[in-house]
């Protein structure tokens, strides 16, 4: 055989080009070349693939401006301005053309004067930002607390035994009277309000977080990583935590709109804040809401409550939709 | 299994007790007392020494503490006869303070303090504030002597829980009135004697009648045994809140009555509920004497409305029914035409009930309803059917958009599910696996809310009866919260607790009875 050997030289290429001795790297040969993955980003890939969640965000942006901007810049003042036409009868309960046509057309006077002569349009933003911070700050406890007590409570089987009877009589404690007594001990303060929806308010989701940490807990590839060793901590941050991103996100759509609507619901059977939230505005204007003429009145908070509400689902259940990794093919 | 549902009431029954005893805590332990007298208008024309007293006899009345005056603890003594007559009259009034108390007095003083300090109260005495220069008092300066105790909140749910059911017996009434004893009849008296109707009736019992029939539902009624989940002060004074929950309103509903005395009559009065009271009849006016032979003479009257209960579950009811009707097609449907229009407008519908505030969309039935000429209020003169229209719908939209939410979620996770994949393989038609599997194991979960939701009902929702003013159930509890009625508030829970634990048992029962391979017994060998 040796005879047939080729003869490198009659191809006329230098040693170069032929071979190189190429030296063994660790670092080279642990190199992947997939694409690079990241989990937010391609949720948020998705999330914007939809055009109407642009849509919804501008809206969103629109309102958070509104709500915490704009009664910055006109430098509204809760203690003096809803009072500022209160000797005047005139400037009482009217409609957008009037209260313009008394005040001067501009932006405050749109939706009309309101039963103390104040600009509607100036006292429903400084309500929302009330509304809206008492349901973001409710909603932040509420999901932190409830998420990290309930996956305690899905995986210790003795915690379990313990906290459902504590949920069975908590839960059967009419929230009602749980708030007014605490708002009754305290003042209606907003932070009274915080406390008394956030101190039994997370019972609810940590049971729903519960219930999910079961359902995913007993999988196959869970008991296989035990049998592996993993410890718990890692089970359930690595195995569980991503299976729950979207349930939670998801949750979280529902809990936010959910304060909004019930802090409207506790304004009317009076025992709200005593701020200018939303609710108190919808409260003190429904006798306006069956009179003629005064109608914007009631309807422009209700209005707004509404576009708060459901402007922050659409987004929450997009972004829930998005953030499950099935959905990123 | 009945093992099982025995255990699981015993659970929920202590869940109970704990949960009143939460509620206890929370408004006798936690509450300012003070804060009752916010809006009282007897209090803030109190003076001095006049307010303090008036203070502790409310906070008596609301079960906050026990109280006794000086006063009634020697009235107390002189009818068990350890106080004569003559030394009563001379000890009753007490002096400045102490030091200017009579020899006798102060005796008596002495005897009161100790008697009540032993039993663990604490006896204040509030010396009088007289007038400037002069030795009258003041406009509520009198001196006043009195103890008080504290309830312990152990003892409080114990007493409250003992007291739930009474039954009443011959020896109830403590007057001398003939032969005590249970009496059988083929007649009702209250009919006039002739139409035939069994009644079991007692003398010596709080209630004239202990069994009878009438023409209301349920046709046959017993005093025997009693319940009473908590005596209201301000929202219905002095009634209880099962009666003030389950007793029929609206106007006076007239028929012919044979009193006892013979005397026929139209009139409104429910014989049946006759009730002992001591020397009535004596002390009574002519239509007293004219009508009854006994001191059984507190009646109630027949009216022609509902109970609380009543218009709450009649609405809530109906609108139950409705739900399920409309909302399981609709969510079925949903599910079958994923993505497709059908689904797009039911989940632009459920995002609406959802994110909307619900007294926001209430008030839009409301005047969408009322532009179409329906009633928007209760008219309890005058009741038509169609003042229902309104709340019926106001509460079934939300509860069908909860259901139509759900019923699609289920819907689509089963047939997403492997063993539909596999049926499919099998051959099996679209309907075929549709009827059979998957909307069989879609229905369970929904099944296991249906008791819930008929239970439900009976509570009332707040927000509609208000907005309606339907006179129902609803608002017992604000009502009760605003007014400081803590009795009526523990009832008002405890009904809730007890509504709650059954409905998730009847639940589960239900699911058991429908899907055999759901077991809550675990079986041997396992």
């Amino acid at each position: 055989m040796n005879d047939q050997l080729i003869d490198l030289n009659e191809f006329q290429l230098s040693d170069e080009e032929l071979f190189s001795v190429v030296d063994h790297d660790e670092l080279a040969s642990e190199r992947i070349t997939a694409p690079r993955y990241s989990y937010w980003h391609s949720v948020f890939r998705v999330f914007f693939r939809k055009k109407i969640n642009i849509v919804i965000l501008a809206l969103l942006a629109v309102i958070v401006v509104f709500a915490y901007v704009y009664p910055a810049v006109i430098g509204y003042d809760p203690e003096v301005d809803p009072f500022m036409n209160l000797l005047d009868s005139e400037s009482k309960h009217l409609g957008p053309t009037q209260a313009m046509d008394k005040f001067g057309h501009n932006i405050h006077w749109v939706l009309g004067s309101g039963a103390k002569g104040e600009s509607t349009f100036d006292a429903i933003w400084y309500g929302s930002s009330i509304s809206l911070s008492l349901a973001l700050i409710c909603a932040l406890i509420n999901m932190t607390v409830g998420v990290i007590i309930g996956a305690v409570w899905g995986f210790s089987k003795k915690v379990d035994i313990f906290m459902t009877e504590v949920y069975n009589v908590i839960a059967n404690v009419p929230y009602i009277l749980l708030i007014s007594v605490l708002v009754l001990i305290l003042s209606p303060s907003f932070w009274t309000m915080v406390f008394a929806l956030t101190v039994t308010g997370w019972l609810g989701i940590a049971y729903f977080i519960r219930t999910q940490v079961i359902i995913i807990r007993d999988r196959e590839y869970n008991l296989a990583s035990r049998c592996l060793g993993t410890p718990i901590l890692r089970i359930a941050t690595k195995n569980i935590l991503p299976f729950m991103t979207s349930v939670i996100v998801t949750l979280l759509a529902t809990e936010i709109p959910s304060y909004i609507s019930y802090e409207v619901f506790l304004s009317y059977i009076g025992m709200g804040l005593k701020d200018m939230s939303l609710g108190k505005l919808i409260e003190s204007a429904k006798d306006a809401m069956s009179t003629r003429g005064w109608e914007l009145e009631f309807w422009s908070p209700v209005a707004i409550a509404s576009i708060i509400a459901v402007v922050l689902y659409v987004v929450g259940q997009n972004l829930g939709d998005a953030s499950d990794p099935r959905t990123h093919m | 299994m009945t093992k099982y549902l025995l255990s699981r009431l015993a659970r929920g029954i202590i869940s109970i007790v704990l949960v009143v005893l939460v509620v206890m805590i929370l408004i006798y332990s936690l509450m300012n007392k003070e804060s009752i007298f916010a809006q009282d208008p007897i209090f803030s024309k109190q003076k001095l020494n006049n307010k303090v007293v008036y203070q502790y006899q409310q906070w008596e009345k609301y079960g906050y503490l026990d109280y006794v005056s000086y006063a009634d603890w020697l009235k107390e003594q002189l009818t068990a006869g350890a106080v004569s007559e003559e030394d009563y009259s001379k000890v009753v009034t007490i002096g400045k303070n102490a030091d200017a108390d009579g020899e006798k007095t102060s005796e008596f003083v002495q005897k009161f303090t100790e008697y009540y300090e032993s039993k663990g109260y604490e006896v204040e005495r509030l010396p009088g504030i007289t007038r400037a220069g002069t030795k009258k008092y003041q406009e509520g300066g009198n001196p006043q002597l009195f103890a008080y105790k504290n309830i312990p909140v152990m003892n409080r749910v114990w007493d409250y829980f003992t007291g739930i059911i009474t039954f009443d017996n011959i020896h109830y009434v403590k007057d001398e009135l003939g032969e005590r004893g249970l009496s059988f009849t083929l007649f009702d008296p209250a009919y006039g004697g002739e139409k035939f109707s069994p009644a079991i009736m007692g003398n010596g019992t709080k209630h004239k009648y202990l069994l009878y029939f009438d023409s209301q539902f349920p046709f046959i009624h017993q005093n025997f045994m009693k319940i009473s989940l908590g005596t209201s002060y301000s929202v219905n004074q002095g009634v209880d809140v099962f009666d003030t929950m389950t007793s029929s309103q609206g106007a006076f509903k007239t028929s012919l009555v044979t009193y006892p005395t013979g005397l026929v009559e139209n009139s409104a009065d429910n014989l049946h509920t006759a009730t002992y009271v001591s020397g009535s009849l004596n002390k009574g006016t002519v239509v007293v004497k004219d009508r009854y032979v006994d001191d059984y003479t507190s009646v109630s009257t027949y009216k022609n409305g509902f109970s609380k209960i009543g218009y709450s579950f009649v609405i809530g009811i109906i609108s139950v029914a409705m739900a399920y009707v409309i909302a399981l097609p609709l969510g079925v449907l949903m599910a079958l035409k994923k993505d497709k229009f059908i689904d797009h407008l039911g989940t632009i519908y459920i995002i609406f009930i959802i994110a909307v505030p619900s007294l926001a969309y209430i008030f839009l039935f409301k005047a969408i309803g009322g532009s179409f000429g329906l009633p928007t209020t209760f008219d309890m003169i005058n009741p038509t059917w169609l003042m229902y229209i309104l709340p019926i719908i106001s509460l079934a939209l939300p509860s069908i958009a909860n259901l139509m939410k759900w019923l699609r979620r289920y819907m689509i996770d089963q047939m997403n599910s492997d063993y539909v994949k596999f049926a499919r393989s099998g051959g099996l038609s679209e309907g075929e696996i549709f009827r059979k599997h998957v909307l069989k194991n879609a229905a369970i979960p929904i099944i296991h809310g249906i008791p819930g939701s008929v239970l439900g009902s009976l509570v009332g929702a707040i927000i509609t009866e208000r907005v309606y003013v339907v006179p129902g159930a609803g608002n017992l509890l604000t009502n009760a919260i605003n007014a400081y009625d803590n009795g009526v508030i523990v009832g008002v829970t405890l009904f809730y607790a007890l509504l709650s634990v059954v409905s998730i048992i009847c639940g589960d029962i239900l699911m058991s009875m429908v899907d055999p391979r759901i077991s809550f017994t675990t079986k041997k060998g396992r």
